[in-house]
């Protein structure tokens, strides 16, 4: 049993991450002894059910007892309302960052900048990665004219998000690979956690769809809706259709600007064809999601999250559209019809047709989905959570090898000419590694 | 033989281990050794640079000096006794304990810090890794090489020594205190034995060693109390003072956390006199004898208070107790002939 650190948005927190945290936390606390560190003003009851929750100050967080934690787990996202105060304390305390966002950019201009209002750090966040490039990018960015996407992908500053860190969670390895932001800390690529719904309720959603009259089919769009969400695209490709009579979209969620989507749909024609239905309830949205033939859930530019709805619409057995980017790459190629984002309207449309022409293989690729589920248990998860943490732990001197490697550099380069220096450097190198990682044994 | 001895210290402080390391190396000399004491300067805050401070000694070379080869090296102390040597002995006087023993307790502090952990982590693969490289490896005492089997999972064997002017203690005639030996500190417990007072059915007097320091507000607070005249603090002590209150004493009060070595033991069994001690106490409980040559409390308030109150009654039976004391030293055959003895071969 390890004594466990849990810092992560709670609910009622409208964040993914506190939902995420639902699906782990249950199964987490039956094995291990967990504190759920928090600096929100409310967390709700079920919450306080799972685990102890403690309440902590980012500026001065009680060292003594987060040092008594055997790991502390720390859940960051772009979202700086929630992450800023686990940030804070992570940086200085090491533990394993999960990480729900790639691109963090946003993050950091955020709490340094807008909130923080210091440019420096921000700057030397950018250099410290990126070198003169990046500060010099920085400073365009913060005098303005440049846009927030393209820093993002550009300079995803996933490192400084980690550079502390004993450990580091994603749940697509391929996605962290493509941002070339590899951390110096291990790495492990969890399935994101998600419990599926027993079988028996199942089979009752697939006689409810079944029973749906169609066509026309349902199109779902679902979850936050925001601007990455290509609605714009997905109206257009289907206001182009001469088929589109054939499908109904629904757009549940709450939408990003809802004037200009609705006026967008009335200027493409599209008022009969698409409604609108802004936040479910949790009832609402089982009606929806099992009334539904076919989900389409696109992001670009991503920020290389995790889709609890997709994993949502999997359960329902949903066949689905996605963006061929970020998370969305790892996902079962037969279990999902990819989008490219440089193709999006053709790609969209291409799908929609080969729906018409033959539904029986959408509906396969649902059920395909849904088995893939069977990967993503909240136990398993927890399972390989724990063992990686335990792994970190015991790597964890490296992260003092690595800060003394990096005084010891920056000071040798002061006095040192470079001529006499390979002696000192490769026996301070192998004393680093003898002290600190063991290699004498090893 | 040509022996360093490798030990760290604070600048401008001195205590105990400086003591030991002086005495041992009049030890060596008057063996016939030529002897020499490095002194590695050691800074403990902040954590974050301590692993600076073992790569330092790390990067030492003391296999010679000056063409002759130094042929055995003594290490004592974290992190002087990392220093690599081809015939290096540790005896161990303690390791950073604030990454051990003390983690979590308030003496510790480690713990205080945000990379606590990290740090504490890596002081301990350092020593797993790199204690073994020496050729025998010898604890300040049972508590220490408990420790450090506990910890770091290597052997080692106690190695008693006697404390400085082992002959000069004597005995007297037992006045009415029991004496508390210094320095003040939250480890040695004081404030322990001042609470003890309160419980105390006897008349009870503690003299201390050393001034209240943060003790000075509980020891107002012992005022409150009406017990202000059988607390006395006798500030710095002389070599010759220290003595003549161990001679004089009803009995010794000892009671730290989970001590190294505790040299007030053994001076009280120099001086025939009983001690009170704890049963978390470390190295005085493989001294003392529970109503043989002391008594063994636990560390409450209550305990200490019983113990002190069964001497302070039982005069006779503390003395029959501090003789009984000062014959187990006797056997125990500590001796600096013998630490030498087995430091070098």
């Amino acid at each position: 049993m390890l004594k466990i650190n849990w810092f992560s948005p709670l609910l009622p927190a409208r964040s993914g991450v506190a939902h995420y945290a639902m699906q782990v936390l249950p199964v987490l606390a039956r094995s291990h002894d967990v504190v759920l560190w928090t600096d929100q003003d409310q967390v709700s009851p079920e919450v306080h059910e799972i685990a102890r929750v403690a309440r902590y100050d980012p500026a001065a967080p009680p060292w003594r007892e987060i040092n008594n934690g055997a790991i502390s787990f720390y859940h960051l996202g772009n979202q700086r309302d929630f992450h800023a105060g686990i940030w804070q304390v992570g940086v200085q305390h090491p533990g394993i960052v999960v990480l729900h966002d790639l691109c963090l950019h946003d993050f950091f201009f955020m709490l340094s900048v807008r909130h923080g209002k210091d440019r420096a750090a921000y700057c030397s966040a950018m250099e410290r990665w990126y070198g003169q490039e990046g500060r010099q990018s920085a400073e365009a960015y913060c005098a303005g004219g440049v846009s927030a996407e393209s820093m993002a992908q550009k300079f995803p500053l996933t490192r400084e998000a980690v550079r502390n860190a004993l450990g580091v969670v994603t749940h697509s390895i391929r996605a962290l690979e493509e941002l070339n932001e590899t951390p110096a800390c291990p790495v492990a690529a969890l399935d994101f956690p998600y419990a599926a719904a027993a079988e028996s309720r199942y089979r009752v959603w697939r006689a409810v769809r079944d029973g749906v009259p169609h066509p026309p089919y349902r199109l779902m769009v679902f979850g936050y809706l925001n601007r990455n969400r290509r609605l714009g695209p997905l109206l257009e490709a289907l206001a182009g259709m001469p088929e589109r009579e054939q499908f109904r979209l629904e757009m549940c969620g709450q939408l990003w600007d809802e004037s200009h989507i609705r006026d967008r749909i009335e200027r493409l024609g599209l008022s009969s064809a698409v409604s609108l239905h802004g936040f479910l309830s949790g009832d609402q949205v089982e009606q929806k999601l099992s009334t539904a033939h076919l989900a389409i859930n696109l992001r670009y530019p991503s920020m290389g999250e995790a889709s609890l709805s997709q994993l949502q619409f999997w359960d329902y057995g949903l066949p689905t559209l996605v963006t061929h980017t970020g998370w969305y790459v790892s996902l079962p190629e037969d279990a999902t019809a990819f989008v490219r984002p440089e193709y999006e309207i053709a790609d969209i449309q291409a799908h929609l047709r080969a729906f018409l022409a033959d539904p029986g293989a959408f509906r396969a690729m649902g059920e395909r989905g849904r088995n893939s589920l069977k990967n993503h248990g909240p136990e398993r998860y927890v399972d390989a959570m724990t063992r990686f943490a335990a792994e970190a732990l015991r790597l964890s001197p490296r992260v003092s090898a690595l800060a003394l490697a990096g005084r010891v550099g920056s000071d040798l380069r002061e006095w040192l000419p470079v001529a006499a220096s390979p002696y000192l450097l490769e026996r301070a190198s192998k004393e680093i590694c003898t002290i600190l990682e063991g290699r004498r044994r090893g | 033989m040509k022996i360093l001895i490798a030990t760290s210290g604070v600048p401008f402080m001195r205590g105990d281990a400086e003591i030991l390391a002086g005495n041992l190396l009049e030890a060596l000399s008057e063996a016939g050794h030529e002897g020499e004491l490095a002194v590695i300067p050691f800074k403990d805050y902040p954590p974050g640079r301590i692993p600076d401070q073992i790569l330092a000694c790390r990067l030492l070379d003391l296999t010679e000096t000056c063409g002759v080869r130094i042929d055995r090296l003594i290490g004592l102390k974290f992190p002087a006794y990392l220093i690599p040597h081809p015939s290096k002995v540790i005896w161990l006087l303690h390791q950073h304990r604030a990454a051990y023993e003390l983690w979590d307790h308030p003496a510790g502090g480690l713990i205080e810090c945000p990379d606590g952990s990290v740090i504490r982590d890596a002081i301990r693969q350092a020593d797993r890794e790199l204690i073994l490289e020496a050729k025998a490896v010898y604890g300040l005492s049972q508590s220490v090489s408990g420790r450090l089997r506990r910890y770091s999972g290597i052997a080692s064997e106690p190695l008693y020594h006697p404390p400085a002017n082992a002959p000069l203690f004597y005995k007297s005639a037992a006045a009415d205190y029991f004496f508390f030996p210094g320095p003040v500190s939250s480890v040695n417990r004081q404030w322990l034995a001042i609470q003890a007072l309160a419980q105390c059915r006897e008349r009870v007097r503690i003299r201390f060693a050393g001034e209240p320091g943060s003790l000075a507000q509980q020891a107002k607070s012992a005022n409150k109390l009406k017990f202000s005249d059988r607390v006395e603090w006798l500030g710095m002590l002389s070599e010759d003072q220290k003595r003549d209150l161990y001679a004089n004493c009803l009995g010794v009060i000892f009671p730290p956390v989970d001590e190294d070595y505790g040299y007030a033991t053994l001076e009280a069994m120099l001086s025939s006199k009983p001690v009170i001690t704890s049963s978390d106490s470390g190295g005085p409980l493989e001294f003392v004898l529970d109503r043989q040559t002391g008594l063994v409390a636990h560390s409450t308030p209550e305990s200490l208070a019983e113990a002190m109150d069964t001497l302070w009654a039982e005069r006779g039976c503390a003395a029959v107790m501090g003789e009984a004391g000062r014959a187990h030293y006797r056997d125990l055959h500590i001796s600096w002939a013998n630490v030498v003895e087995k430091l070098l071969c």
